[in-house]
């Protein structure tokens, strides 16, 4: 079949939604399809950037290229799915959360003003149709398939992404909690940063880039962390590989995390996860005392599930084990198979 | 986001005042709003007009509307008799035959003219539906709020190409009622004006067929009897005396009282003039087993709802509906439809959308159109027609 994988893009920005995108693409090729992946820049400020990017793929002609007809097209996050494909599929990461859930938080784009308030019901209009007039729904977490009912009323079946390759493996369980992700106050490593402050044994790895860095190093120089916390950067994947290999524990508790890869990556490596109660789709997988921890959202809750964990390896290990024979049941065959369907 | 919300309150008796009276608190929760009084005005980012068709309860409302274009909460669609109102009760006769003819051209004017002259019974009491000069209304309304599918439909066959936002009417909460004391298996129960379109004579007729079969049946008629509508007679001519218990206007916690006595209710109309009945919304919200008319907007109540086409053999269709009622069973199993849709916490979230969207979603799309249609012309594309239609398709066009 000859596919097209719709992605939109934040230039430099290159997270979990672009490693789904360009693997997924990867991995239909090498099943022996023809497959394209078709990006788009995105901009959702001022205001009316939103509605122009998805606007934009609307007026895309994807159903066929070069005179050959493409069978089928598979879109993923928000606005990649406003294009028109009579044969489109949507494996959704996120609609634009801001016009959402995160509406009125500190998370939320939209302010009180009438336009701001119209814009984001045009959001909710346009996700409606263009969403709606999809073949088949497919939502890469529980949390995500939720939202979208709960918001919109259109159902979606769940297809996990399986997480990126790796050399993953255990080399041990060093005395060190790993973050891995972006660096932005959505994924709250400054909680795992007050945590540390909280319990003095904790010590830390921040792997990854973004633009929260500089606020997180201040608050770990505030809570005189240092020494404690070490702040790696973007790392390749080998080092990627080589930290998780490495590390005694995952720590993983954005809020109301769409999917999360960090968990499955951490299980591969056999490391047991810390999660909190509203982090959304890593609860899907990180089940407290089986996988992992599972705490309230609070420092203190945080530094204590990481405290048993230093005091009692034997769970980590147990939970981590646990963990890689969920993760490894999580592939590309069953993803793929379920969005040919 | 302010909201100037135009409506009739009580104690005017009628069901938008209820509506808007059960409604207000639950929107004020939500959003600034402002509630001018008749004849009054207030400046807001939207306003909200509710318009149904009695002009002594909307005449003014459709006054403000002409000062101020806005959202128009639709209640019925046949507004004859509030165009009446509007027109020859205020000496403007003219204005009747500019509604007339523009509804129907110039047979539509000549039968105005008749009207005007007293060689043709009154349009709005004998034909309101032929006629239901809803177009003056639509061509105000910036945005329709509807509580039917068949509304909707007929205002876009009218031309309406505005958004119109579907919102079912809101359940009453279920007041914690004592059951009035009726006697009577099992108790049948119509509320609301009694007049011929509300099949009141078809409901006696099935009620002594129900009657034969079930003797200790009971009828309960609540609300003001509709002159001409002969109802002793009729009660009399079907031998039911003692059998249907008559109340006239009741107050509203007698009416939520006869309700729950009740074992099953009916609530017929035909014809309609489009609107949806709060007090079958009422019923609804007490779960109570109910009998509407398959007809218009109550075709689309839940499917527990039993539905009796207004045919030829309507008496026949209503009479089995009540026999079937009479079984506790079966009434016990007609209890649990979904009402959800109508909860009133979800009804005030859909006011919510669509008032934001009809306070900015126009200036958002032209600032989307104008920044399409500029980028276009930059590389020397003048025609902006599939720019337009691609922005129809997701919602953003107008």
């Amino acid at each position: 079949m000859r596919i097209v994988v719709t992605h939109a893009q934040v230039p430099f920005a290159h997270g979990g939604a672009e490693v789904l995108a360009e693997r997924l693409t990867e991995e239909l090729n090498a099943r022996g399809h023809q497959a394209a992946l078709v990006t788009v820049p995105f901009k959702w400020y001022p205001r009316e950037r939103v509605l122009e990017s998805a606007f934009v793929w609307r007026m895309l002609d994807l159903e066929e290229v070069e005179g050959r007809k493409v069978d089928l097209l598979i879109a993923t996050k928000f606005p990649s799915y406003a294009v028109r494909h009579p044969n489109k599929r949507v494996w959704l990461v996120h609609q634009f959360r801001q016009a959402y859930e995160l509406d009125r938080t500190e998370l939320g784009e939209f302010g009180e003003s009438v336009l701001d308030r119209a814009t984001r019901r045009k959001i909710h209009e346009l996700d409606r149709r263009t969403l709606g007039e999809a073949q088949k729904l497919f939502a890469i977490s529980r949390n995500v398939a939720d939202r979208l009912e709960n918001a919109l009323g259109l159902e979606a079946e769940v297809v996990l992404p399986p997480p990126q390759e790796l050399d993953y493996r255990c080399d041990g369980y060093e005395d060190f909690v790993l973050s891995v992700g972006r660096l932005d106050r959505a994924k709250r490593v400054d909680l795992l940063l007050e945590a540390a402050a909280a319990e003095p044994s904790l010590k830390v790895v921040v792997a990854g880039d973004g633009p929260d860095r500089e606020r997180l190093e201040k608050v770990a120089q505030s809570h005189k962390l240092n020494g404690r916390v070490e702040f790696a950067g973007r790392v390749d994947a080998r080092a990627l590989a080589d930290l998780y290999a490495r590390a005694g524990a995952v720590y993983y508790a954005p809020v109301d995390e769409d999917f999360g890869m960090v968990p499955y990556e951490a299980f591969l490596s056999e490391k047991p996860v810390v999660t909190t109660t509203d982090a959304g789709g890593p609860l899907d997988v990180v089940a407290d005392r089986r996988t992992g921890l599972v705490t309230e959202p609070r420092a203190a809750a945080l530094g204590a599930a990481f405290r048993h964990l230093r005091e009692h390896p034997e769970d980590g290990r147990a939970w981590g084990r646990a963990g890689n024979e969920v993760a490894k049941r999580v592939t590309w065959d069953a993803a793929i198979d379920r969005l040919l369907s | 986001m302010k909201v100037a919300y135009y409506s009739p309150f009580p104690p005017e008796r009628t069901g938008i005042a209820d509506y808007s009276a059960l409604l207000l608190p639950a929107l004020r929760a939500r959003l600034e709003v402002v509630a001018p009084k008749r004849g009054k005005h207030a400046r807001a980012a939207v306003s909200v007009y509710h318009v149904g068709n009695n002009p002594e309860f909307h005449g003014w409302i459709v006054d403000a509307l002409r000062r101020d274009p806005g959202v128009v909460v639709l209640h019925d669609f046949v507004l004859h008799h509030l165009v009446a109102g509007l027109t020859l009760a205020r000496k403007d006769v003219n204005g009747y035959l500019r509604a007339m003819e523009r509804e129907a051209g110039l047979p539509g004017r000549l039968l105005a003219l008749g009207v005007v002259d007293g060689c043709v019974p009154p349009l709005w009491s004998t034909r309101p539906e032929d006629f239901p000069l809803a177009g003056e209304v639509l061509d105000l309304a910036t945005g329709l709020i509807v509580h039917s599918r068949h509304v909707a439909d007929s205002a876009r066959a009218a031309g309406f190409a505005g958004p119109i936002w579907h919102i079912p009417m809101p359940v009453w909460p279920a007041p914690a009622v004592e059951p009035g004391a009726i006697d009577g298996d099992p108790v049948i129960g119509s509320v609301g004006f009694l007049n011929a379109n509300k099949r009141i004579p078809q409901l006696l007729e099935a009620f002594a067929v129900l009657r034969k079969r079930h003797p200790r049946a009971r009828l309960v008629l609540a609300g003001p009897e509709a002159p001409g509508l002969e109802l002793d007679r009729r009660i009399a001519a079907l031998g039911l005396e003692g059998a249907v218990e008559r109340h006239g206007y009741v107050e509203e916690d007698r009416f939520w009282s006869l309700i729950a006595a009740c074992d099953a209710c009916v609530s017929l109309r035909w014809p309609t003039m489009g609107e949806t009945s709060a007090g079958i919304i009422r019923v609804l919200s007490l779960a109570k087993p109910l009998v509407v008319s398959d007809v218009d907007a109550f075709s689309e109540l839940p499917d527990g709802v039993l539905k009796v086409k207004p045919d030829e053999r309507e008496v026949e269709s209503l009479a089995a509906a009540l026999l079937f009622l009479a079984d506790p069973e079966r009434r016990k199993a007609m209890t649990g439809y979904a009402v959800h849709e109508h909860e009133l916490g979800h009804v005030a979230d859909l006011y919510v959308a669509a008032l934001e969207e009809g306070a900015g979603g126009a200036r958002v799309r032209d600032v989307l159109l104008e920044n399409v249609a500029q980028a276009a012309g930059e590389v020397g594309i003048e025609d902006s027609g599939r720019l337009a239609a691609a922005a129809r398709e997701v919602g953003l066009g107008g």
